[in-house]
């Protein structure tokens, strides 16, 4: 388990970058500024991250944003794409309308 | 809930052959692709493939999705379109949503080819229309008939970026640069020199500063990066293009083998399932080929597929053990023979200084896109001989052979080393039929007659745009590296069924410009000289 206190100590503190107006979500219209100063916050996983500021959670799923938001977090915190914990994956994987989703009936035959 | 003996999700490459290869063996399987048409990206490909016979090489890849699609189709693959899989649970409970209802299905397997989505990078102004990925160019370009744009800048000098690139210049845009950040031209130098001989500048180490425009792309500016990507003071480039073109790689579909709670891991290649060589994840029943499983090109994801079908075949009871390794060790060898060579999956990112053969790799090729002048007389396919001879530029070790079995003279040999470069036979005779030419998936072999008549040789080389010259017409020669370096006149352009679209165009050039000369341009409008 990351000690966030500690982590928040060793990353430093958020400094604003020039590309900081970014769009990186095109979905959901989130910036890299934003995601940058979320991590400062103690958001240090993808799902935590969604969830926060909505990235990936748009039409795309984050199916084009999803490695760039991770290789963002990973330079934040002075690590490897690959150590960033990825969002969890769930159904429905594709949009889909609410009235067809909630017609769902399971196995109904 | 209705059960299939296989469900496959996606029907591209991997997922039909799968699909087929277990039909073979008498499962019913169905496959679900969320698209219109099936074939995934097959029926984008208009080039043509590399490998061997048995790999189709030398086959266009939408012919060879055609193939697939009446093969499936004999052996009664259910292909079920516009068919999104919403959901795969552990239970290999499949959740589909077809037209306006969402259907649960079960399958004692579940193979998931979903293959990949398109990198992108940013920069400001990479959200402006016109910034595009390569596989949408070549969906509008190759499905669509639409063109892309008129100027475009490629970013990516991988076979997705060259290739894109080259089909671009064949549908009548202009690519005006191909970039990379990468020191090094990251696809196959075939695919590079096609490119370069039609005289697109290649920028390695360079990579995008923004992109200009307020409502779409109306220029773009490039600059050089350093070892650690920073960029270079003083060293920014500008272009007015409409387009921006962006290859940088592909990331697997993995996220429904997550939700089904495969193990996963995440590779700098993009998150992908643990699986064993049939493509078998950590939960039992549940596969994975193609792309989704580990990028890499369509011949291997056909191969990974039959692998997988055979296998699940065994799983289900469907052919004995015995029955199965015999399959496997046939189709094992296969992707074997593709995975070899310089581009192979263990070399990726590696300099290989060296060919097998010990002769020095092309610098300048993997610098600028061609080989140079002062390189190029090295390789074994490049000789000198009277008479019409071919010369065969071919430079790095790669799965490819049908110039091989091209020549009915057997002038051209490449032994039983799929990836040795080719050798012109000592002694064969070249009766200049240009099949090589128009064989090889590279466009790498031209038949050269050094002296002609006194004075003028002539080189035959292959021509893929359209209009075709004709006899008679007058034009420039260009050379490898695109610029003018002659005047020249066409001898003639052959088409034959046999050449499959690969035009044969033989110019008339002065004797000393017949090893120079590999490209042809009407009038003397492109010139750069």
């Amino acid at each position: 388990m990351v000690d966030i206190q500690e982590k928040l100590k060793e990353i430093g503190p958020f400094v604003p970058g020039a590309e900081d107006d970014l769009l990186i979500c095109r979905c959901e219209e989130v910036t890299k500024g934003e995601i940058r100063k979320a991590v400062h916050e103690g958001i240090f996983t993808v799902e935590e991250m969604r969830r926060y500021l909505r990235n990936g959670m748009g039409l795309c799923q984050g199916q084009t944003c999803g490695r760039l938001v991770k290789g963002i977090m990973a330079r934040e915190l002075k690590v490897r794409p690959a150590e960033i914990e990825p969002a969890t994956a769930r159904a429905p994987m594709r949009p889909i309308e609410m009235r067809i989703l909630a017609e769902d009936g399971g196995d109904r035959e | 809930m209705k059960r299939y003996d296989l469900i496959v999700i996606g029907g591209g490459p991997a997922g039909l052959s799968a699909a087929t290869e277990a039909a073979k063996h008498g499962l019913h399987p169905v496959v679900f692709d969320e698209n219109a048409r099936p074939g995934g990206q097959l029926f984008k490909q208009i080039h043509k493939f590399f490998g061997s016979k048995e790999h189709k090489a030398k086959i266009r890849g939408f012919q060879i999705g055609e193939e697939l699609l009446e093969e499936a189709e004999k052996y009664g693959v259910e292909v079920c379109l516009n068919a999104a899989v919403i959901g795969l649970y552990p239970e290999k409970e499949v959740t589909v949503r077809i037209g306006e209802e969402v259907k649960h299905v079960k399958g004692d397997a579940v193979l998931v080819a979903t293959g990949a989505s398109e990198n992108m990078v940013t920069f400001p102004g990479w959200t402006l229309p016109g910034v595009i990925g390569a596989g949408a160019a070549q969906t509008m370009m190759n499905l669509h008939h639409v063109k892309a744009g008129e100027k475009i800048l490629m970013l990516g000098s991988g076979n997705v970026g060259l290739v894109v690139s080259f089909q671009l210049m064949q549908a009548g845009c202009e690519v005006v640069a191909l970039v990379d950040a990468a020191k090094r031209v990251g696809g196959y130098g075939v695919h590079a020199a096609k490119v370069a001989r039609l005289g697109v500048p290649f920028y390695l180490s360079h990579t995008i500063v923004e992109a200009e425009g307020s409502d779409c792309v109306t220029g773009v500016t490039i600059a050089q990066v350093d070892e650690k990507f920073q960029f270079i003071e003083g060293t920014k480039k500008h272009f007015d293009v409409d387009t921006i073109c962006m290859a940088v790689g592909l990331s697997p579909m993995s996220q429904l083998l997550m939700q089904a709670g495969c193990k996963m891991e995440d590779t700098p290649g993009g998150c992908v399932p643990v699986c064993d060589a049939s493509g078998a994840t950590s939960v039992p029943g549940i596969y994975a080929a193609g792309d989704v499983s580990g990028i890499e090109e369509a011949s291997s994801a056909m191969i990974e597929g039959r692998i997988s079908g055979a296998v699940i075949a065994e799983y289900l009871g469907y052919i004995t053990e015995e029955g199965k390794k015999a399959r496997e060790r046939e189709l094992e060898e296969a992707l074997e023979a593709l995975r070899k060579g310089m581009f192979a999956p263990e070399n990726r990112g590696k300099l290989l200084e060296k060919t097998e053969e010990g002769i020095d790799i092309s610098m300048n090729l993997l610098e600028k896109g061609y080989v140079a002048e002062d390189e190029i007389e090295r390789y074994p396919g490049v000789t000198h001989m009277a008479g019409v001879h071919p010369v065969m530029e071919c430079t790095q070790n790669i799965p490819c052979n049908p110039c091989q079995d091209a020549c009915a003279k057997g002038c051209i040999s490449i032994g039983k080393n799929i990836t040795s470069l080719p050798v012109v036979v000592p002694g064969a005779e070249c009766i200049g039929c240009g099949m090589c030419v128009a064989s090889c998936s590279g466009q790498a072999i031209f038949l050269v007659d050094e002296e002609s008549e006194p004075g003028y040789g002539t080189v035959t080389l292959p021509y893929e745009f359209l209009p075709l010259p004709e006899a008679g017409e007058k034009g420039i020669a260009l050379g490898r590296d695109g610029t003018k370096v002659c005047d020249c006149e066409v001898v003639s352009c052959k088409s034959a069924k046999a050449f499959d679209h690969t035009n044969l165009l033989t110019i008339k050039v002065p004797a000393d410009m017949t090893m120079k000369a590999r490209f042809y341009k009407k009038g003397a409008k492109f010139c750069q000289a």
